[in-house]
């Protein structure tokens, strides 16, 4: 496989030496490093990187400027923010400049990679991302809650979606992911195991003493207790993702068709003794 | 729910639409509801974080959506609400509520939005609070779109 160029602009040798060292063990190559601004830009041009690394704070200039710089050379230019410092106001400063990602010293090896890789890797590369980094987290947040609510164990698959919609009879909870990236979770299953699922999370003895409403509503606290731990799931690995959920929004009825075009969306599926939990988690590209 | 938090959705909705070639949206009925909301067919739920949380939902009958993933595409027929109509639809749901997330802001309200999901049924049940939401009927060239909005101040 090619590799992938990436040019380093920092002006402590150490942090240079530490991302050059981070990096030589993957698919990535560093092709130039600047430890200035005006270097930066000369070898932009000359290497035409695929993606730049940007510290902040730089002799003749800061990153921002270095970034706006190499932007007016190449407007395209890939540009990540590894810093020091990261609060609210840089990062909506960088955003207006083109930076495309904001990492905090010292940058761990998995966030680089993963950053780097949704920025200039192909389809296949950040499905592969996707599904390492953001899909795996809720199938362990899946099979715990579940057990961790009910007590029921369950088997659980996961599996890239080729569907362009997933058809629900009975409850869908939709729980919105924002942050970088964006997308949602869909908790879905039929009637029976809805009711079913209330019936032991409730401690109830029969499944006629709860409602349909007392049903969805158990499915709906359940659903976002186990993608707010998907969620944090995530944000324990990557420090810097602050992913957030929205309040659920549930659906109920038959034959229902949810679509979320332009993801790229995985499928877990829980089977237990109370009949199938699917999770349909999704995503959208990245910046 | 606070009712000033309607306006940057209603504001929102008359701004987009006729910058995508639809005639001036009118304003019809606004009321409170507590009662889950029924789909007219197509209803697409957007998420908000951040200092205002909930959500809102842009519900609307079939031959609404196609009339206006028509509209979104020029003029081209569209006999089926199909892959590429669900596309415009869910696209104009993110426009409205992405200028409706920037009116906030405008408010000094910070908020970040999910991705859009749209369902497709027969009278299918929408639930996004356990409380009162509020709803507003946007007239849009003789189709209606309800809007039905839950969000919260942080």
């Amino acid at each position: 496989m090619e590799k992938v160029k990436v040019m380093i602009v920092d002006d402590s040798k150490v942090s240079r030496a530490m991302l050059e060292g981070n990096l030589s063990r993957t698919n990535f190559e560093v092709c130039a490093q600047a430890k200035n601004a005006a270097e930066a830009v000369a070898l932009y041009e000359q290497f035409k990187p695929a993606v730049v690394t940007m510290d902040m704070n730089l002799p003749d200039a800061d990153g921002l400027e270095c970034t706006r710089r190499i932007r007016a050379v190449d407007p395209e230019a890939k540009i990540v923010m590894i810093s020091a410092m990261k609060d609210a106001s840089l990062v909506a400063k960088g955003r207006e400049v083109g930076i495309s990602a904001f990492l905090q010293k010292p940058v761990g090896i998995n966030e680089l990679i993963d950053t780097l890789m949704i920025l200039c890797q192909s389809k296949a590369g950040k499905v592969a991302v996707l599904r390492e980094s953001y899909a795996k987290p809720f199938v362990k947040a899946l099979q715990q809650g579940i057990f961790s609510m009910t007590g029921v164990h369950s088997e659980v698959e996961l599996e890239e979606e080729e569907r362009s919609f997933l058809e629900v009879s009975g409850i869908a909870v939709i729980v919105g992911l924002t942050g970088m990236p964006n997308g949602r979770a869909i908790v879905y299953m039929d009637s029976n195991t809805m009711k079913d699922f209330a019936t032991v999370m409730l401690d109830a003895e029969e499944s006629d003493e709860i409602t349909e409403d007392e049903a969805s509503e158990s499915v709906e606290e359940a659903v976002n207790i186990i993608v707010g731990r998907g969620v944090s799931n995530i944000n324990d690995v990557f420090k810097d993702k602050e992913m957030r959920i929205t309040p659920p929004g549930t659906i109920v009825g038959n034959k229902i068709r949810i679509a979320s075009p332009k993801l790229t969306t995985f499928r877990i599926c829980a089977k237990t003794r109370l009949g199938n939990i699917n999770m349909s988690v999704g995503f959208a590209e990245g910046e | 729910m606070d009712a000033k938090l309607v306006n940057p959705f209603v504001d929102a909705f008359t701004t987009v639409m006729p910058q995508m070639g639809f005639p001036e949206p009118k304003r019809l009925k606004m009321g409170v509801k507590t009662k889950n909301a029924v789909s007219l067919g197509v209803s697409v739920i957007v998420g908000f974080t951040k200092q205002i949380r909930g959500n809102v939902v842009y519900n609307m009958s079939e031959d609404t959506a196609k009339f206006i993933a028509s509209t979104m595409m020029m003029g081209m027929p569209v006999a089926e609400f199909d892959g590429m109509a669900q596309s415009a639809i869910s696209e104009m749901s993110n426009m409205l509520t992405a200028n409706a997330a920037t009116n906030l802001t405008g408010m000094g309200l910070e908020v970040d939005i999910s991705t859009p999901s749209l369902s497709i049924g027969e009278n299918f049940q929408v639930k996004i609070s356990d409380d009162n939401y509020l709803t507003v009927e946007m007239d849009l060239g003789g189709h209606v779109v309800e809007l039905d909005i839950a969000v919260e101040q942080q």
